[in-house]
């Protein structure tokens, strides 16, 4: 009995934001993908930074990844909306080189991961 | 102080008909209690809520109920009743004129008015008269942005003033008092709500402060000029609702709304108050009381409240290690840690741990691990305590009748403590008993002041043995009250025959012991220590000096008790801690540590309550958590131990001592077993205590060594030892 | 859509009466016009957006908070009923659960002496009626947290002030 309720428990009724099931999230996704990859090249030319095609397909990719283990069709859309955002920044050259390049995390220096060298650094 | 009470001549005279005066009084309130054990409550409506209240609730504390907080000033929850601010005053359907809400009881059916006209009317007369003599100086005011009257005078007060000074005479001017190097006194803002003067004489038990004139002329002083020298003065900041009485260290440094406020416990002494650290810019820059029932209600010692400038000087920023030619140098961390790692190595399993007085428990538990990863089984704490089986059972080092119990304590035989000095806020429980409760006390020791009535029964350890065997008149009285307690000084516990006087109380306990109530009590005066004993260390450092270590660790061991020439010549002593006082001078590393606005910590106080405090600061300079140094060290080493974040650790700490987690909460501790009875006899030596007097209060650790304001405090109090004096000798 | 409603109410009556007596003669209801022009699957899609659709209560919105991911995953989040100021005797705000991060280094600023610090998240001051709800906002935005202190009910006190003036106990004011 009670584990039937915490399997009731463990979902919830909400309204929609774009999606009504996951399938349809997942095509948005895609479609924003494939929307992406066909800009880089132009991208690459309009914005003229160091990078090529190939690498900005793979980071693509690396950011779409990232979120792969997203499950809630809710999050899903707003990632791609914000997703969708920050292409039409893109397009519009609303952004500038610096802003691309910040994908690459060019200029800031990775953190310490382990304990010893967070210690004598001084992070928490 | 003029109109000394009754009870107070007759206690003077030390009489036995007035105890026994005493009893029938408390037995003939207990009867008239017992009858009315569950009174009728009575209905009142407050601005149309009915509340059910019981008998004899004030009109104030009915409202209090139902949420509707009436403005006052000189009423406080814990001091009595003055009712002469006459702020609380309202309206109460059929009653001709408003009525003190503070001081009136509910009577059945009573409509009260808490925002009818003639509240609102009343309000803003009073307003009127108090503002009629208070300086407009908010600007210049300490206490503006939390003052009580400025919030009260917006929101009840008036929007224009009708004062004219038709004689040009200026408003009402007093001078100001020297009270102290801790409180600043601008008695023109007074308006002699006398809750500084209820606090010295209730709760802190010293009659300094009164009033002299009436009316307009109205002071609020010493009668004749000394210094206000309680061990819980700064209190009186707190009470004071408007700036007559402030913070003299923190005069003029911040206002309230730049401050970050940070919860947190104290440290100085073993009882565990809560505390509020209000801080800026990284930077401490007061200490508040925070309220806890079951700790500190919500007062502070001022040794608490006061030490917190100590924790900008002494500090130690870099890691130091001892040159060759004898003096230490800083290094970078890498630099200290191959140092201490290599002395390690060398060491072979040599290894020993001292924890001080301000150790917290996180650091305790990575130390002994560490230690105990070396092959090292030496692991103690600088407090020294009974040796043997004493610290096996947990409630044998434990006050067991708990902080908040010992208010209903009804006879107390204290055995060599000083609990005014040694742990002020368990003395003003125990004078809220003494108050309240016609709790009486009794004292083997030396002859101190513990700012209330007690019998002294002298300093001959022998007398632990008559009482306890029931041959003392003061027995009959333990074995007929009704919780009674006896409480131990750890100042006791560290002779030669402590043990056995440990031993003998704690037998004689078994026989007191009441369901649900445990007589028994150890007050501790160190923060770490119950903690220590919780993790598995042992009490005194003899064990470490007799075992001769190769390498020691000293974990913010700060009474100067290890000295060099006790250690061999090749020890490689390791400090860790915050400030540079007494380890760390004879330290070959200095590791500098956290102090405990630092650090998220646990420590466990005297009644053995977890707590933690939290940081309101970074550690200053190169200085880290005291844990993560250990578990940095443990990693050169080689053996590193098994967390890397304060979660991981506490989840261990978990493992090793499970109510450790438990924050603020009290794991009953089984109690039962008895003590195995030491061979050693109590010897004749006169029992004694180390802080007797209050300039012993002040210094007492690394942090308040460190205290500028502390200081101040040990010169004011010669001062004023030098004044009393030559005033005596006058006289003569 | 909502254009086209409105251009139908101002037009003259004998339209509206024509339009009903066309909408009449179709299904017998009114026409709504927002959806008589639309594909039965775009219809079908309105439908299901205005409906409620089923998903884990368990979300985390770490993803899309904008919050960076270092400050995700180390910092603790205390809840915590904020205590009363010492200083005054109001009670007013007190009431109520809050959430705090973690302390992070501050400085002064060199130039003014302004308060700066290097942590975005040390000014979040959010407010909740129970712990419960502060727990949920947490564990949906991948904070740990732990829960400090609870609400204890208040201790009940008798005030008197007649004690202050009994001649046998030691409640009796000893100074004035």
């Amino acid at each position: 009995m009670a584990g039937r309720e915490a399997v009731k428990r463990a979902v919830q009724q909400v309204r929609p934001i774009l999606s009504v099931d996951r399938e349809e999230a997942r095509k948005r996704a895609l479609n924003l993908y494939k929307a992406w990859y066909r800009q880089i090249p132009y991208i690459v030319m309009d914005y003229d930074i160091p990078m090529s095609i190939e690498q900005c397909r793979s980071k693509l990719r690396e950011e779409f990844v990232k979120h792969r283990q997203v499950t809630d069709i809710r999050v899903i859309d707003m990632l791609v909306i914000k997703g969708q955002m920050e292409l039409k920044e893109t397009v519009e050259i609303w952004k500038q080189k610096g802003h691309i390049m910040r994908y690459w995390k060019e200029s800031q220096d990775p953190k310490p991961t382990d304990f010893l060298s967070k210690f004598i650094q001084g992070v928490n | 102080m003029i109109r000394a009470p009754l009870v107070k001549a007759l206690g003077a005279l030390g009489s036995p008909t007035h105890q026994i005066a005493s009893r029938a009084v408390r037995t003939s309130a207990v009867l008239a209690q017992t009858p009315a054990k569950a009174p009728e409550k009575i209905e009142v409506f407050v601005d149309d809520i009915p509340v059910m209240v019981l008998p004899g609730t004030t009109v104030l504390q009915a409202a209090a109920e139902v949420g509707v907080e009436i403005p006052r000033f000189c009423y406080h929850e814990r001091l009595a009743v003055a009712g002469n601010c006459r702020m609380c005053l309202v309206e109460v359907e059929k009653s001709p004129k408003p009525v003190a809400a503070c001081a009136m009881p509910v009577m059945k059916g009573w409509r009260i008015k808490t925002n009818s006209d003639l509240t609102r009317k009343a309000r803003e007369g009073v307003m009127e008269f108090l503002l009629m003599n208070h300086p407009l100086d908010c600007p210049i005011c300490d206490q503006g942005g939390e003052c009580d009257l400025q919030d009260q005078a917006m929101a009840f007060g008036s929007d224009r003033s009708r004062f004219t000074d038709i004689n040009y005479t200026g408003k009402r001017a007093v001078e100001d008092k020297d009270i102290g190097p801790l409180v600043k006194t601008v008695m023109t803002r007074c308006i002699h709500c006398t809750r500084c003067v209820r606090f010295a004489s209730e709760i802190a038990g010293v009659d300094d402060l009164g009033t002299t004139g009436r009316g307009n002329d109205m002071q609020i002083g010493t009668y004749v000029e000394k210094l206000f020298l309680t061990e819980l003065s700064g209190n009186v900041i707190d009470l004071c609702p408007v700036g007559a009485l402030t913070n003299k260290p923190y005069s003029f440094v911040a206002r309230p709304w730049e401050i970050r406020k940070v919860d947190s416990i104290d440290v100085l002494d073993a009882v565990g108050s809560n505390i509020v650290v209000s801080t800026r810019t990284n930077e401490v820059l007061r200490i508040l009381p925070r309220e806890n029932e079951d700790v500190n209600e919500e007062w502070l010692a001022d040794k608490s409240r006061f030490a917190c400038d100590g924790l900008k000087r002494q500090r130690l920023v870099a890691p130091m290690v001892r040159m060759p030619n004898g003096e230490l140098q800083a290094v970078e961390w890498e630099g200290a840690l191959i140092a201490v790692a290599k002395a390690l190595q060398k060491a072979k399993g040599q290894v020993a741990g001292i924890a001080g007085q301000l150790a917290d428990v996180e650091a305790m538990v990575a130390l002994k691990d560490l230690v105990n990863r070396l092959d090292g089984e030496l692991l103690v704490t600088e407090q020294d305590f009974i040796k043997g089986s004493g610290i096996e059972v947990r409630s044998s080092y434990l006050l067991n009748s708990t902080i908040a119990g010992l208010e209903q304590a009804d006879a107390v035989l204290l055995v060599g403590t000083n609990p005014r000095y040694e742990a002020p806020l368990v003395n003003t429980r125990l004078r809220k008993a003494y108050v309240h409760n016609e709790l009486q006390i009794a004292s083997i020791g030396p002859k101190i002041d513990l700012s209330y009535q007690h019998n002294n029964l002298g300093a001959d350890p022998n007398l632990v043995k008559d009482v306890c065997n029931g041959s003392h008149a003061f027995s009959k009285v333990l074995e007929g009250a009704k919780k009674p307690a006896i409480i131990i000084g750890v100042d006791v516990l560290e002779r030669p025959d402590g043990a056995a006087i440990h031993a003998t109380i704690s037998e004689y306990c078994q026989k007191l012991k009441k369901p649900d109530w445990n007589p028994f009590n150890v007050l501790h005066n160190s923060a770490s220590q119950v903690g220590a004993f919780d993790v598995g260390y042992q009490p005194g450092i003899q064990a470490v000096l007799q075992a001769q270590p190769k390498v020691l660790f000293l974990l913010n061991a700060d009474a100067g008790k290890v000295t060099r020439d006790q250690l061999p010549k090749d020890c490689f002593v390791v400090y860790i801690g915050s400030h540079g006082d007494n380890g760390a001078s004879i330290a070959d590393a200095v590791l500098p540590g956290a102090a405990y606005t630092e650090k998220q910590a646990i420590y466990v106080n005297t009644e053995g309550r977890p707590q933690q405090t939290l940081p309101g600061v970074s550690p200053p300079g190169m200085a880290r958590e005291d844990w993560k140094i250990l578990r940095a060290l443990s990693e050169v080493v080689g053996k590193p131990l098994a967390y890397d974040n304060l979660d991981e650790l506490r989840a261990r700490l978990e493992s090793l001592a499970p109510h450790l987690t438990r924050l603020g909460e009290l794991q009953p501790a089984s109690g039962g077993e008895s003590v195995a009875k030491p061979s050693i006899s109590i010897s004749s030596t006169p029992i004694d205590v180390k802080q007797k007097e209050l300039r012993d209060y002040f210094m007492t650790d690394a942090i308040s060594r460190a205290s500028p304001t502390m200081a101040k405090c040990i010169s004011a109090v010669n001062k004023q030892q030098r004044q009393d004096e030559a005033r005596s000798c006058a006289a003569v | 859509m909502s254009l086209i409603r409105q251009a139908l109410a101002r037009t003259a009556p004998t339209m509206q009466f024509t339009a009903r007596r066309w909408a009449s003669s179709q299904d017998g209801g009114p026409l709504d016009p927002s959806t008589a022009l639309a594909r039965p699957e775009e219809l079908d899609q309105r439908n299901k957006l205005s409906g409620k659709i089923t998903v884990p209560v368990e979300v985390n919105l770490g993803p899309i908070s904008g919050v960076p991911e270092e400050q995700l995953k180390e910092r603790r989040v205390r809840i915590h009923i904020p205590p009363k100021n010492a200083m005054q005797s109001g009670t007013d705000n007190i009431n109520t659960w809050q959430i705090e991060f973690d302390n992070r280094e501050r400085w002064e600023n060199p130039l003014m002496g302004w308060a700066s610090t290097g942590d975005p998240l040390s000014n979040l001051n959010v407010k909740f009626g129970s712990k419960e709800e502060a727990i949920t906002y947490c564990e949906r935005n991948g904070w740990r947290w732990f829960v400090d202190g609870d609400l204890k009910p208040k201790k009940e006190r008798v005030k008197n002030y007649g004690i202050n003036f009994s001649w046998n106990k030691r409640t009796r004011v000893s100074t004035k």
